[in-house]
């Protein structure tokens, strides 16, 4: 085999130096020939390296586009606009009774109509500059200013310090996720944007020249969960669930994977029936995530009754697809132990058992740890089988056990993707960057713990 | 106490009993100073103590806390007043449930608040006053089975040690039966993965041939009418229900092929100049970021392709004159390519690589240039290993999910065109199963076989690529 | 490799079998423990409006914030009426009244008693991106642009497959464009609703295809409900959101849903008009917007009482706050009842009034 190779080789290589040409057998030499044509070859050669490059950076290319883009579209999320407000906190406006009971009126607080403050204290705000009455259009124009969860913020403030009833206080509320977009996209003062009204224009530039209208870092992007309202959404939820289902994901595989990989490169013996199982497991490491989620649906859904969009199912439908990567990964590792050291073991009489834990696999611990890792890396970034169990309905409480309902991070993003409100892109982004993150950390710590394993 | 405090006791007890057989055993052979004359050394000892306590415990525990459910109920249910014990199934479920409710709720206070807070109760029915008392029965039941699962559970472990431990001598075998119940573990968790793996492939045929048992596989493979959305009901019209799933499978080939024209040139050029030309702090730097291409979860990927690159191509097309859909074969496929860049390049790198130098050497020696030792010796000698890494890209892209439900379209074309939008296999299925959920209408089943015939596909493609590396790699030594 | 290492090894395993364990466990136990949080299935037209009032109802009071799920009506129907079990939804949200059909399956698996809660009005829009110029069509030439099977063109009383590929072939005032809509499957409410407004309205338009609804009325239903299956018509499937952007990326294209996201979307999109109305609120409101209908959700009053808060999440559904006429319901695009009509059904609704379908 080899002979003929090399034998080609030659004359592959003869037949490009001589360029295949007929010249008149006397005129030149071997060498004068091979002279001629070397001025070609060296630019060839110079042609395919540079493709090569080109290649190259266009990968470069690729990654930068992508990650700028992104990432561009995610920074106007990370801040929001606040404008302060001067709120009266009058007790027959929030239709309570002053004089009853600290109890009852703090009950009374509880339900108390905050909207009708914000509306009242904001008419009152506009009116009083502008010194006439405003229209019915004109104040449902100006209340649409504000964020719908402005009501409760103003409810915080009232139940944290109760003293302020009847008194007129200065307080801060979001913008609706419309202003907060013109605001950052920078139109002309007064000018009216897309969703944006010249009469609020105006209404916001007075607002911004008082100095009343402040750009803050967006913490609710973190700490709070899905909404309907761009404004509010965060991924806690989101994250929470992603962790919750990782952690299943991880206790479930990892023990079955490295026990199963054990068994069969160690003590398995070896038959028809063994390699089948591993023909099987490793084509299931190539079926499509897809696959795995109608599984879950049918089986684990259907057959077992547990409940759906749960992290539980969804740690369980994980763990089947990154099963057969860990086992192929760990049984790679545990191959590449060398024999010399299991039979030195055995020499010195030791038994199966103990070769296998004492010996082989800590020697193989960093493969099968890196292995475990990527495994899990993959399973984070999933969205299709989840989408199959029910993950994808609107769920806001942010997940405390492994069986309350739960949506994860990817499939956030998936959901969010599809709202048109022009915030929730930026969100979807920003959400985006957050995931990538965790890609990050989770492949770093891979490589950190596979070199201190290494290094022992 | 609770499940997880007792875990937390159940293993300090485990551990314990480690220290306890270590120490017992050196009892048994007189002092530290006899250790020799033990058949094994005083820790195997102590392992097999320690999985003596712990593993029964465990298993009585896993068993009763499946049982413990059903138990408690059937208990409950016969203190109810007979009118609700003798109700439907669900009737009673939907009792148990409200009556949980109240006795999850901490303090009889919050109790009585609970009904207050609870609207209406069904007439004829139980009172709110029963469903209080019935909920305090339940807790009382509740507290009861716990202390029974402690003490059951700690007695179990306890009385095992002690067992075990009294049949200690200087002949005992520890170590070899410590050895057969860690085999017996391994084989009960491989067991497990395997039959799962297996469980997949079953379920999976399963429902598909419910399905052919309703469409016949004829029209499945060949037909080219896909319109599956039939009625909901009997007095609605709606779609005819053809399910002839050509054009799917033909926007899919369609997808991949663009997929694969931009990711082979480019990842094989790729492998080669970072394989034969790159410096090593080239090769530092851009091996991370390939890792990085591949690493993106694919849901990001489709969001760039429905936000950035759709748009883009409309527009280049559009001022070329050129009528272009808003979500063409073209930018799914091209985004597809560049997440599989990764895959071809790596895996092309391992092939090329793995040509033994001496020909590399040889070749050049003979005066080649690097460039005609590439394209003439070494990547025809890497070529079954590259062919490979062709066929493994193509079953990812075949089988990839969220670009295209964000990127490619919904309508079912049997089109060459890859300016029209197509719709694949994948889409289909998350389309066909995002909504209606039972589990005998074709159309759900249809799910089924389309992913049925997914796996298969892949399932060969695999094996092939596997073959063709097995049989025309050559064995340099 | 030494002994600390080895024991630390066991203990590991030891461990992380043991969580194992303990997560299954945790896991049978799932299966008794109590739900309490509401779940509703049904209409994606109706789901804006639903998961609004969860969410606030979430901040406003104890109870866990209701998970809404977008099935689609028909779907949202099928689940919900399986049976009165627990693990079954405990709202339907519906862009369409509850079918006979529908009801009596209900009734066939024990679902008896039922809430309908009549929420307001929506009005169904023909709409593309207002890049666009915007179309100015009949109901009669939307059932030539969409059905299945058309009068052929020569006028006699015979049905042929849709020629028309191009609006213009239809009636040459309208674009020169290839006929393209994306509009729901039959899961969704928003279909039913726009084959009996639009594709029925312009059916009957025919003198000869009214005459047979008289004599075989599912063989008019089959004429005039059909939808053509050859790419004219796609189904885009129960995401609203998802249409609003492939209009936008496809200014050719037009798109069927509800009103409420034509006026979300305001900026983007705009409403063809039909029979020479435009889809505005006060048109929908009036009545002389022709294709518009009226939105509910159904309570499975077995459930009442069950699962902690219903009463209490109607309470604020129908409260004034949010379905009255200047309520955060009509800010997202509700078209709402009048002041007598809302009183009506919220007394219906909180007590709980059966639902009896005689139709």
């Amino acid at each position: 085999m080899t002979n003929s190779i090399e034998n080609s080789t030659v004359r592959s290589v003869e037949n490009s130096m001589l360029n295949k040409q007929v010249t008149p057998a006397s005129s030149l030499s071997t060498t004068d020939r091979v002279t001629i044509n070397l001025k070609k070859r060296h630019q060839k050669e110079k042609r395919f390296k540079s493709l090569g490059l080109f290649a190259v950076l266009f990968g470069f290319m690729l990654v930068v586009i992508l990650i700028a883009d992104i990432t561009s579209k995610a920074l106007p999320a990370f801040h929001q606009h606040w404008v302060k407000l001067d709120v009266n906190y009058q007790s027959d406006w929030l239709n309570v009774d002053v004089s009853s009971t600290q109890a009852a009126l703090a009950k009374q607080m509880k339900t108390a109509s905050y909207r009708k403050v914000l509306k009242n204290s904001v008419y009152q705000m506009f009116s009083t500059v502008s010194n006439k009455k405003l229209s019915r259009k004109e104040k449902r124009q100006l209340i649409k200013l504000f964020s719908t969860n402005a009501e409760f913020t103003l409810k915080e403030i009232l139940i944290a310090d109760p003293s302020f009833i009847d008194k007129s206080v200065n307080v801060w509320v979001r913008l609706d996720d419309d202003v907060d977009s013109y605001l950052k996209e920078g139109f002309a003062v007064g000018d009216a944007g897309l969703r944006i009204s010249q009469q609020q224009a105006q209404w916001l530039a007075q607002l911004s020249t008082e100095q009343r209208i402040e750009s803050r870092f967006n913490v609710s992007f973190f700490t709070a969960s899905d909404s309907r309202e761009p404004e509010l959404a965060g991924i806690k939820g989101a994250l929470m669930g992603t962790l919750l289902t990782l952690f299943v994901t991880l206790l479930l595989s990892f023990p079955l994977g490295v026990a199963g990989a054990l068994y069969l490169e160690e003590f398995a013996p070896k038959n028809r029936i063994t390699d089948l199982i591993e023909i099987n497991i490793n084509n299931l490491a190539a079926v499509p995530s897809i696959v795995f989620g109608l599984l879950g649906l049918a089986v684990i859904i259907n057959l077992f009754g547990l409940p759906r969009s749960a992290p539980l199912v969804g740690g369980i439908v994980l763990t089947l697809m990154t099963l057969p990567t860990i086992i192929i990964a760990s049984r790679a590792a545990i191959k590449a132990v060398p024999p010399s050291l299991r039979e030195a073991a055995l020499g010195l009489g030791a038994s199966k058992m103990q070769v296998t834990f004492s010996h082989v696999l800590p020697q193989a611990m960093p493969g099968i740890i890196t292995g475990a890792i990527i495994g899990i890396a993959q399973a984070l970034g999933e969205t299709a089988p989840l989408l199959m169990i029910g993950m994808v309905a609107f769920i806001v409480d942010v997940p405390t056990s492994i069986v309350d309902s739960a949506t994860v991070l990817p499939v956030q993003i998936f959901l969010w993707a599809d709202s048109p409100e022009r915030a929730f892109l930026a969100k979807t982004s920003a959400a985006i960057l957050v995931l990538l993150t965790l890609l990050l950390v989770i492949n770093v710590t891979a490589t950190v713990l596979r070199a201190k394993f290494e290094k022992k | 106490m609770n499940t997880p405090l007792l875990f937390i006791v159940l293993l300090s007890l485990t551990l314990f009993s480690y220290w306890f057989g270590l120490k017992r055993s050196l009892q048994v052979a007189g002092g530290a100073e006899h250790k020799k004359d033990l058949t094994c050394l005083p820790e195997q000892f102590g392992l097999l103590t320690a999985m003596v306590c712990g593993l029964p415990a465990l298993i009585t525990l896993l068993i009763f806390n499946s049982a413990e459910q059903l138990v408690v109920e059937q208990l409950l249910t016969s203190t109810l007043p007979m009118h609700v014990q003798s109700l439907s199934n669900i009737d009673l479920g939907l009792y148990l449930n409200n009556i949980r409710s109240l006795a999850a709720s901490e303090t009889t206070q919050s109790l009585l608040q609970g009904i207050s807070s609870q609207a209406i109760a069904q007439p004829s029915d139980m009172t709110l006053q029963g469903q209080l008392q019935a909920a305090l029965t339940l807790q009382e039941l509740n507290q009861l089975t716990v202390w029974l699962k402690t003490a059951l559970v700690l007695i179990i472990a306890v009385v095992s040690v002690i067992m075990l431990v009294r049949n200690f001598s200087l002949t005992y075998k520890a170590r070899q039966k410590s050895e057969t119940i860690v085999q017996a573990l391994l084989v009960a968790s491989s067991a497990i993965a395997i039959l799962t793996t297996l469980g997949i492939v079953v379920s999976v045929l399963f429902e598909s041939i419910q399905f052919f048992n309703s469409v016949s596989p004829a029209e499945f493979m060949f037909g080219t009418q896909w319109s599956p959305q039939t009625a909901m009901r009997s007095d609605q019209v709606g779609g005819s229900g053809s399910f002839g799933a050509i054009p799917l499978f033909a926007g899919t080939m369609l997808i991949t092929f663009i997929a694969m024209l931009l990711a082979v040139p480019v990842g094989l050029m790729i492998a080669i100049y970072l394989s034969q030309y790159a410096s090593t702090k080239l090769r530092s730097i851009a091996k991370p970021m390939l890792e990085v291409l591949a690493g993106i979860p694919t849901v990001v990927y489709g969001f760039f392709a429905a936000l950035t690159v759709a748009p883009v191509i409309r527009n280049i097309g559009e001022s070329l004159g050129l009528s272009v859909a808003s979500e063409s074969a073209l930018a799914a496929g091209l985004v597809m390519g560049t997440m599989i860049i990764p895959f071809v390049s790596s895996l092309s790198e391992d092939a090329i690589s793995a040509v033994p130098n001496a020909l590399k050497e040889a070749s050049l020696g003979m005066g080649a240039t690097k460039s005609e030792t590439v394209v003439k010796v070494l990547l025809p000698a890497a070529l079954p290993g590259i062919v490979g890494a062709i066929l493994l890209a193509i079953s990812r892209a075949i089988g990839e999910t969220m670009i295209v439900v964000m990127a490619a379209g919904m309508a079912a074309n049997l089109t060459a065109n890859p300016l029209d939008s197509v719709t694949t296999v994948t889409v289909q299925i998350v389309t066909l199963l995002t909504g209606d959920q039972e589990f005998d209408s074709p159309k759900t089943l249809a799910a089924f076989a389309l992913g049925l015939m997914l796996f298969i596909t892949t399932l060969g493609l695999n094996i092939l690529a596997l073959k063709v590396v097995q049989k025309y790699r050559e064995q340099y030594d | 490799m030494n002994k600390m290492m080895k024991s630390t090894l066991t203990k590991t395993i030891i461990s992380l079998s043991m969580g194992t364990v303990a997560l299954m466990s945790n896991a049978a136990n799932a299966q008794g423990s109590s739900r309490d949080t509401i779940t509703a299935v049904g209409s994606s037209t109706v789901y804006p409006f639903s998961t609004v009032v969860a969410e606030r109802f979430g901040k406003n009071t104890e109870f866990k914030t209701p998970k809404i799920e977008s099935t689609g009506t028909g779907g949202g129907m099928k689940l919900f009426c399986a049976s009165n079990a627990i693990d079954t939804p405990d709202l339907s949200n519906a862009s369409r009244r509850m079918k006979k059909s529908e009801f009596e399956m209900c009734a066939k698996n024990g679902v008896t008693s039922i809430t309908e809660v009549l929420v307001g009005y929506d009005g169904i829009v023909v709409a593309n991106s207002n890049a666009s110029k915007a179309m100015k069509v009949s109901r009669k030439e939307l059932f030539l642009a969409l059905a299945k099977e058309v009068p052929a063109k020569d006028g006699s009383e015979k049905l042929v497959a849709n020629p028309y590929k191009l609006w213009s072939e239809i009636n040459p005032t309208l674009p020169a464009n290839k006929i393209e809509v994306l509009g729901p499957p039959p899961t969704s409410g928003t279909r039913d609703a726009f084959a009996e407004l639009v594709l029925e309205g312009g059916c009957k338009k025919f003198p000869w295809i009214k005459t047979i609804k008289k004599q075989n009325k599912s063989k008019y239903k089959a004429i005039c409900h059909s939808v053509r299956e050859d790419h004219a018509y796609i189904e885009a499937g129960e995401n609203d959101n998802l249409i609003v952007q492939k209009l936008t990326a496809n200014p050719k294209a037009f798109g069927i849903f509800g009103f409420s996201f034509l006026d979300q979307n305001s900026d983007k999109l705009q409403g063809s008009i039909i029979d020479g109305q435009e889809p505005t609120f006060e048109a929908i409101a009036e009545g002389s917007y022709p294709v518009s209908r009226p939105l509910y959700f159904y309570v499975k009053n077995a459930h009442v009482g069950k699962v902690p808060g219903i009463l209490e999440f109607l309470t604020e559904y129908t409260s004034e706050a949010a379905m009255g006429e200047e309520g955060y319901l009509t800010d997202k695009g509700l078209i709402p009842l009048g002041g007598e009509k809302l009183v009506n059904v919220r007394k219906n609704v909180l007590s709980l009034t059966p639902l009896a379908l005689n139709k």
